[in-house]
């Protein structure tokens, strides 16, 4: 091989390399950037951030739909397990939990809990806590859990709003 | 001199072609498409641990935080019934069913991922407040003002934009084979400065 065609071999190893890494990174990327912005530049970790009317100001995470009222958490397990609970929604509920690579690894809805979600994450391969019904288990140490209620009107989103109040996502005590 | 820059420069080259040639990629929604059907796609792994790391990167450039398909079916579409692409300024009429799901909605984009920045308050449809007939059957305007309709996506300031839908906890048959679903269609009806 010349010269000139080391070079355009040089070139493309290093082209295929950075294609695949920008690939791969991308996910992982576009977390932390949601989670920075959601936890406030991580001053509230742990914590549901219950997020006002979905508007055409609402910036923090890409398509959110305006009919849904939304609350998130960013997640921390360095410190233990964290506890996860919303209270029941006389409609469309979920909550689900993403790893930091973005996979949605856990989903639970009204119709399969229609008392409303109790559940603990922990870090995968971790012992579980003693009596928790519900133990999500993340790859991650980090991540979102997300919490929708339908609420596409007006009077619907000030019932979710006050339904979830005294939801709880925070360190397992006890 | 040119011994030692040539490689440098070959690197340098090689970085942004693969860094670009992937931000290209993963910056275009339409890629994602592995079902689709009447301009309408989306992935049956979007959200799930098994997307591959293509999937998984779109979908986290334009639907970070989607659940998984057994929670819900995400669709999108960029295009028109004629395959042109949507543009604030036109406008369209929407036709639509019951969709197989307990919850469904329609929502407008803007290139930017986001909301169009107007004021309208009417940036979606959803099966609680649709206007429709007794047989399911329903009809929506897509533009930048109402005109009297009873269903109304607004356009303003939109720009070139794109639709979601979503259905939560939908019927099994959807959730397995999407390509049942009778997707609402989109009709191209007129755009400013001239007519179609």
């Amino acid at each position: 091989m010349n010269r000139i065609g080391k070079l355009f071999a040089l070139a493309l190893l290093v082209a295929v390399a950075a294609h695949l890494a920008t690939v791969l990174a991308a996910p992982y990327v576009l977390m932390n950037a949601a989670m920075k912005r959601i936890s406030k530049d991580g001053t509230k970790i742990n914590q549901w951030i219950h997020a006002p009317p979905t508007t055409e100001q609402s910036r923090r995470v890409v398509r959110p739909s305006p009919d849904i009222a939304y609350s998130a958490c960013v997640y921390d397990l360095a410190a233990g397990p964290i506890h996860v609970t919303a209270a029941p929604w006389g409609d469309y509920l979920s909550v689900s939990v993403f790893g930091q690579n973005s996979d949605n690894i856990y989903v639970v809805d009204d119709r399969q809990s229609p008392q409303g979600m109790d559940l603990l994450i922990v870090r995968k391969g971790a012992p579980h806590p003693p009596g928790a019904a519900v133990v999500v288990e993340s790859p991650s140490r980090r991540g979102i859990v997300l919490q929708r209620r339908l609420a596409p009107t007006q009077e619907r989103w000030d019932a979710a709003d006050a339904a979830r109040r005294h939801d709880i996502c925070g360190p397992l005590k006890g | 001199m040119t011994r030692f820059l040539a490689p440098v420069l070959a690197v340098l080259a090689g970085l942004i072609v693969g860094i670009g040639s992937a931000l290209l990629v993963l910056g275009n929604g339409q890629l994602l498409g592995r079902s689709e059907k009447d301009y309408w796609f989306g992935n049956k792994n979007a959200g799930a641990a098994a997307a591959d790391p293509y999937t998984r990167g779109i979908v986290a450039n334009i639907g970070l935080l989607a659940m998984n398909r057994n929670e819900s079916v995400y669709f999108h579409r960029y295009k028109d019934d004629h395959g042109a692409p949507l543009h604030e300024g036109c406008v369209y009429e929407m036709k639509g069913g019951k969709l197989p799901a307990r919850w469904w909605s329609v929502t407008i984009y803007a290139a930017d991922e986001f909301l169009p920045m107007n004021k309208d308050q009417a940036s979606s449809l959803d099966a609680t407040r649709i206007a429709g007939q007794a047989d399911g059957t329903w009809t929506a305007r897509l533009a930048d003002d109402q005109a009297g309709a009873a269903n109304w996506i607004s356009t303003r300031s939109a720009g070139t934009f794109s639709l979601s839908l979503r259905m939560y906890n939908p019927e099994d048959a959807a959730r397995d084979d999407p390509m049942s679903i009778d997707y609402p269609s989109l009709k191209l009806l007129s755009c400013t400065g001239g007519s179609t």
